[in-house]
């Protein structure tokens, strides 16, 4: 059994039954193994960016590994931006690449490139197999680690000869046993949270990476805490939850942002507090002692002081936290009360269109979209002012119903991991929502999709113009446009059906509806173009770099509410 | 640079596995961490790199130190006592 037939080996003993890659000269033994393998499924798709893209949304909605394979030099550079999206959002993926001989290293071989010292910021571990009989454990090991802890991507560069050389049986892994972090007290929480009057539960997408969305879900409704969410953590909370303020920060709810900025004690778990949701540092959670939850003690202090921070298995903490609360429970109902308030006064609301022949916009069709999809749909949003209002204003009830590059925010994301989400979840209904800049950054996988006839629906929610940097221009750049406008487009409808995909073109809110049917119904893959305005912009925003009190919305109303409290 | 000695700077002992990229993870994490080495020692022990890092930066220390503690080939991480930053400048 040569190396190539050992990775194939090591898939089948792991499960692994989906593979996501794109051939070339130094992984050919690997792709000449998988001519004679029943077990795993290798989807390939158009362009490697869109295998770890794939692997990346598989991971995300199937909770399982993502696997991705490239050859070596431009196969391996193209996986790059994949699997930086992956580290960015802790996605447990395996990335194997096809490298030059042995011999060859080092002599600007053809196809040759450093591909371990390329990505060593991208990673959670990497290997250059440098022997053949290292490679089973290798295997193992990284396989492992993936998918232990706080996950990422671990990526395994193999030299063409270790691919064709049988290594010698040994040892399976060298991977210790990861050393159990015992079992924190929480005492300490749980006193922490009795003394607050105005507890706030922030979660993130740590949550799902630790497999603990329903231990998480009793936990956030035995404690009847208010409850804000990052974008990545959208689903968290539960949409029927009556103290779920949804998503903080840039563009979140002024609820929730109103909500962390009047807290007296913050509980983050499985959340790292990223720029985009925090706002300006100083000015966050200003009145609030910090419990800070979560699988990776590096995340403890990087950026706020916590004043009690508890690592472990969230599965454990969040039950033994029920347990407790369950027995004494919170006496915090005016805060309740409070939150439900803003809630229902600074939530996402958008009137829905009224007016048959209006134009279109954003809000109001993501919330029709949320109110005619079936429950078990899964959102893979692209990167733009459309993901801003999927993330506001679609109802998700799972956070792995809602697929979006957080860390990285990688435009051309959403297709490819809608693609992996389909192949993980074949019989739910998955969608991409996506922008007419987006769509063009992986448009090549429209193959993929007609290859494996996957019945996945594409919506183009087409502003003829990069949204959110024209916004952004609009509001912190004088309106100074630069470089986003797209209204030389392509034709999309032509475009899919070129494919062999059929398409729809709307553009008046009289049309959303059966838009939104006819593609749901259609028993294969269809594309919904949507023509919406060009200078619909998100609100609220936050200015980048400003506090997140300082939210402003369209009519610039919460902002003239504060100079006339000031004055 | 003149503000190089106002920087703080710290002695840090790191054991870890022996293999081809060691090195390069190490500075790589010190790098975008915030800081810079100043001085560095290298020795190999039973299959193992025994460093001996002086590093210098304005950020907080355990920050650094968990981070490198992150790295999967990473043994162990001590900090020494922060040494004066004259020293070195
Ligand atoms: C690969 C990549 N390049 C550039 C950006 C910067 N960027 C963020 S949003 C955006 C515009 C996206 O346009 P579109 O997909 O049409 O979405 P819209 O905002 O119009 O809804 C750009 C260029 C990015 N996030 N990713
Ligand atoms: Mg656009």
């Amino acid at each position: 059994m040569n190396g190539a037939q050992h990775i194939l080996k090591a898939f089948h003993r792991r499960d692994i039954d989906t593979v996501f890659g794109y051939p070339g000269g130094c992984i050919m033994p690997l792709y000449d193994a998988l001519v004679d393998d029943a077990r795993v499924e290798h989807v390939l798709c158009r362009h490697e960016q869109a295998c770890a893209l794939a692997a990346d949304g598989y991971a995300r909605a199937s909770g399982k590994l993502g696997v991705c394979i490239a050859t070596s030099g431009p196969g391996a550079t193209n996986l790059i931006t994949g699997v930086a999206n992956a580290y960015q959002d802790s996605i447990p993926m395996l990335v194997i690449t096809g490298q030059v001989a042995t011999g060859l290293i080092g002599t600007d071989a053809f196809q040759e490139t450093d591909v371990l010292g390329m990505t060593l910021g991208i990673v959670k571990h990497s290997y250059l197999v440098e022997n053949t009989d290292e490679l089973p454990a290798i295997l193992e090991e990284a396989m492992e680690l993936a998918q232990s802890g706080r996950p990422g991507p671990v990526w395994i560069d193999i030299p063409k000869n270790i691919l064709l050389e049988e290594p010698a049986a040994g040892p399976d892994s060298t991977l210790s046993e990861p050393s159990s972090a015992g079992s924190p007290n929480l005492d300490d929480a749980a006193e922490m949270l009795r003394a607050a009057r105005k507890p706030l539960l922030y979660s993130g997408g740590g949550i799902s990476l630790a497999h603990a969305e329903d231990s998480f879900r009793e936990f956030a409704e035995c404690s009847g805490l208010p409850a804000v969410v990052t974008l990545k953590g959208i689903g968290n909370a539960g949409k029927h939850n009556p103290y779920n303020l949804g998503m903080l920060g840039m563009h979140g709810s002024r609820a929730a942002n109103r909500a962390v900025d009047e807290c007296d004690l913050l509980l983050v778990i499985g959340a790292r507090l990223d720029d985009r949701a925090t706002g300006k540092l100083e000015g966050f959670a200003p009145n609030a002692r910090t419990i800070h939850i979560d699988t990776d003690t590096a995340e403890f202090n990087k950026l706020r002081q916590a004043d009690l921070a508890i690592r472990g298995d969230l599965n454990a903490i969040l039950g033994k936290l029920t347990r407790t609360l369950r027995e004494a429970p919170l006496t915090i109902s005016d805060w309740q009360q409070q939150c439900r308030t803003w809630g229902t006064t600074g939530g996402f609301q958008a009137a829905d269109n009224e007016e048959p022949l209006a134009p279109i916009t954003g809000p109001s069709f993501i919330r029709q979209l949320s109110r005619i999809a079936p429950d078990d749909t899964v959102i893979a949003c692209d990167v733009g002012q459309h993901q801003m209002w999927v993330a506001q204003h679609y109802q998700f009830d799972r956070p792995r119903h809602h697929l979006t590059s957080g860390g990285l925010g990688t435009m051309g994301f959403g297709l490819p991991a809608a693609i992996g989400a389909q192949f993980a979840n074949r019989e739910s209904t998955v969608i991409n929502v996506t922008g007419d800049g987006s769509f063009m950054m992986n448009a090549q996988e429209l193959a993929t999709i007609r290859r494996y006839n996957l019945p996945l629906k594409l919506i183009i929610m087409d502003n003829q113009c990069l949204g959110m940097v024209r916004q952004q221009q609009e509001l912190f750049y004088n309106n100074r446009e630069s470089h986003i406008d797209l209204n030389d487009n392509p034709d999309f409808v032509a475009m899919a059906r070129a494919f062999d995909i059929p398409a729809l073109r709307i553009e008046r809110t009289d049309q959303v509806r059966r838009g939104i049917e006819t593609i749901l119904a259609y028993n294969g893959p269809m594309l919904l173009h949507v023509a919406i305005a060009r200078e619909e912009n998100v609100w609220p925003v936050v200015k980048p770099g400003g506090s997140n009190r300082e939210m402003i919305d369209e009519t610039r109303r919460f902002a003239a509410d504060k100079k006339e409290k000031t004055a | 640079m003149t503000t190089q000695s106002k920087t703080p700077s710290y002695t840090i002992n790191c054991r870890m596995s022996y293999e081809a990229a060691a090195l390069e993870r190490l500075c790589q994490v010190v790098r975008v961490r915030g800081f810079r080495i100043a001085k560095m020692a290298v020795e190999t022990a039973d299959g193992a790199l025994d460093i001996a890092l002086t590093v210098q930066g304005a950020r907080p220390v355990a920050m650094l130190q968990s981070q490198l503690e992150k790295l999967h080939t990473v043994a162990e991480v001590q900090l020494a006592t922060p040494v004066t930053a004259s020293r070195i400048a």
